[in-house]
């Protein structure tokens, strides 16, 4: 319970500021990677027209996620889009499952990497507007209905930003402090690894599974 | 713990500024979320007309937002100018 | 008017148990009441059935019971956990943790009545699907219990917890607030992420091969309706880890208070709307599944747009923490 809150940081100092980086969530973060990594060298090696097994995983993985673009976006916007979700939605399943191995810490628990990832959504939907409607259409966007709604637009959009990285982060750190205190009230086998199932797996799917579809849909709604 | 006039004033601006916004967010929440809900019966029922259904929701959950937007403008006015 | 720290402590305990009861009482008795209701209307058109209603509706119930079942368990600590270091901090922590717990049960009482009431209506009339309908039921009731989950850890946490290094003054309106944020924040998560389980259970009833599609719009629509809790959950735990400079002014003991009031009851509106819309969405995918992908694209826009004002609230409670 002592270490709740507790986070070990790097400092460097660069030209007058500190550059701080938080080494637990950098070093989690690179075991995803290397896990995905791992997979994707797996599945595509030796490919061939009889599948092996892991490729069969891998093609019925790309499949679903590429159907779940073009539901939302047109096909041919699916094709540029598809590696983005499907990206996307396999880190953060990697990511929310990594709290179940033991010593091992899910990277989204701390705010910077599904605030990061919520901007990075932000950035490519609105740069996707404004490049299929043109500067001048997306501006005017901002204006409807009534021209002085415009600054409750804009906090709409930030607001976007906000809920969706809020959404990841809340549910996964939440999750994780819940079984912390159970863990440190209840001393038994059965409690702890049931709610590690359910915190970890069951609510971490769904959410990686909300913040790919809510991306998605937020690049839809910009350039339709 | 003396309690002064000053700063019982804005203790009680302080409260009014939470209670505002607080009780505030529940009208526009309910409302908004029974447009959406009608929205969807509405894509339910005839899929062609997406985009003319979304706008149409859109617009009329910026219109039942607007008494959300007076609580947060009494609020920032509580918090900050009164 | 003086009173010794571990009197206090006693009296506030004494009340904290009786609001966590009081209040955590009311949803689950609602809920279940629903469940059994419909039970009753399910038994009367389909009677050959009634061993498997019968069943059903225990089981239902039973679900919406464990909500009520935290505040008892949160009510027993409360007053039979003895006290040997007593701050009068503790006192404050006591009363939040009753309220955050009482209020807290409410929504997820009366929300998970409604996949139980809803599943018994649906063996009524297909009598085939009634074990899809019981693990439909018994997914969307249990995803609905979060928010009171996220209720008993607060007030686990507030009544836990050592605060006695903080100081008295302005302190103990951050754990009122905390435990007010939190439990208010979770009637309307708990209460709409039902409506959504409810319209699964029917729209499964009516549609059989639809299982797939309107789980999956059920499990997304209760995760987004979710959100105002978690909003709640987390201006709850910076009003309890952060730690406030001391001061007796009652402004700033009044800032933090009304930071919890306001995400609290900003939590309850949105929480209900976006329930009402995913209850909305899941029903129309049962009856237009090849549409399936646009209705979950119009749920989360709707949904999106009508949490803004628990945004706002959030902002305000934000600020009312960090800048005054």
């Amino acid at each position: 319970m002592e270490d709740l809150g507790r986070v070990y940081q790097l400092l460097i100092p660069v030209g007058g500021h500190t550059v701080v980086l938080n080494l637990n969530v950098i070093l989690m973060t690179w075991i995803v990677f290397g896990i995905l990594l791992i997979l994707g060298y797996l599945a595509t090696r030796k490919s061939g027209f009889m599948p092996r097994p892991m490729q069969l995983v891998g093609e019925m993985i790309v499949d679903q996620l590429y159907g779940l673009t073009e539901d939302a976006l047109d096909k041919r916007r699916a094709e540029t889009y598809g590696p983005l979700v499907c990206a996307l939605f396999l880190f953060l399943l990697l990511s929310n499952w990594l709290g179940i191995i033991p010593h091992l810490e899910e990277p989204t628990k701390d705010l910077n990497t599904p605030l990061s990832l919520g901007i990075m959504g932000f950035v490519i939907a609105h740069y996707a507007g404004i490049k299929t409607k043109g500067f001048k259409a997306y501006a005017k966007e901002y204006c409807e209905p009534m021209f002085f709604m415009m600054p409750l637009n804009v906090i709409g959009e930030m607001a976007k930003i906000v809920s969706i990285s809020f959404r990841l982060f809340g549910n996964i750190m939440g999750g994780s402090i819940i079984i912390l205190v159970v863990s440190h009230l209840t001393y038994s086998l059965i409690l702890p690894p049931f709610l590690n199932a359910f915190f970890g797996l069951f609510v971490g799917t769904i959410q990686a599974f909300v913040f790919t579809m809510l991306t998605v849909v937020y690049i839809s709604v910009q350039v339709k | 713990m003396a309690i002064e006039g000053a700063d019982i004033i804005k203790a009680a601006a302080f409260l009014g500024a939470g209670l505002s916004m607080g009780l505030g967010a529940i009208g526009p929440g309910v409302g908004e979320g029974m447009v959406a809900a009608k929205a969807c019966e509405a894509i339910g029922k005839n899929p062609k007309e997406a985009g003319l259904l979304t706008r149409t929701m859109l617009v009329g959950q910026a219109v039942s937002e607007s008494t959300g937007i007076y609580s947060l403008v009494i609020a920032l006015l509580l918090l900050f100018v009164v | 008017m003086s009173a010794e720290p571990q009197s206090l402590i006693n009296v506030a305990a004494y009340l904290a148990g009786g609001i966590a009861m009081g209040f955590g009482a009311v949803g689950a008795a609602i809920g279940e009441g629903y469940t059994a209701a419909q039970a009753n209307l399910s038994v009367s058109r389909n009677s050959e059935n009634s061993g498997d209603l019968f069943k059903n509706m225990l089981v239902g119930q039973a679900v919406a019971e464990s909500a009520s079942i935290f505040a008892l368990v949160i009510a027993i600590l409360l007053l039979f956990l003895d006290h040997p270091d007593a701050t009068v901090i503790k006192a404050a922590a006591f009363i939040g943790a009753g309220i955050c717990m009482g209020c807290g049960a409410i929504g997820s009482g009366v929300g998970s009545g409604f996949p139980g009431g809803q599943a018994c209506w649906g063996i009524a009339r297909q009598p085939a699907v009634t074990s899809r309908l019981t693990t439909n039921m018994l997914i969307g009731s249990a995803v609905c219990q979060t928010p009171a989950i996220f209720s008993m850890v607060v007030a686990l946490m507030l009544i836990f917890m050592d605060f006695s290094q903080a100081p008295l003054a302005p302190t103990w309106a951050a754990l009122i607030g905390a435990g007010l944020s939190t439990g208010l924040a979770a009637i309307g998560s708990g209460f709409g992420g039902g409506l959504a389980a409810g319209a699964s259970c029917e729209g499964i009833a009516r549609q059989p091969e639809t299982v797939g599609n309107v789980t999956t719009t059920m499990l997304v629509g209760q995760a987004v309706a979710q959100t105002p809790s978690i909003f709640g959950l987390l201006v709850s735990f910076i009003l309890m880890f952060k730690s406030f400079p001391e001061s007796t002014t009652l402004s700033a003991a009044m800032a933090l208070l009304a930071a919890g009031l306001c995400m609290g009851f900003g939590g309850i509106g949105p929480g209900i709307g976006n329930g009402n819309t995913a209850e909305g969405a899941v029903r129309w995918v049962a009856r237009n599944v090849t549409h399936a992908g646009e209705l979950m694209r119009m749920m989360l826009v709707g949904q999106a747009v009508s949490q803004s004002t628990a945004i706002y609230a959030m902002v305000v409670s934000l600020v009312l923490i960090f800048v005054l």
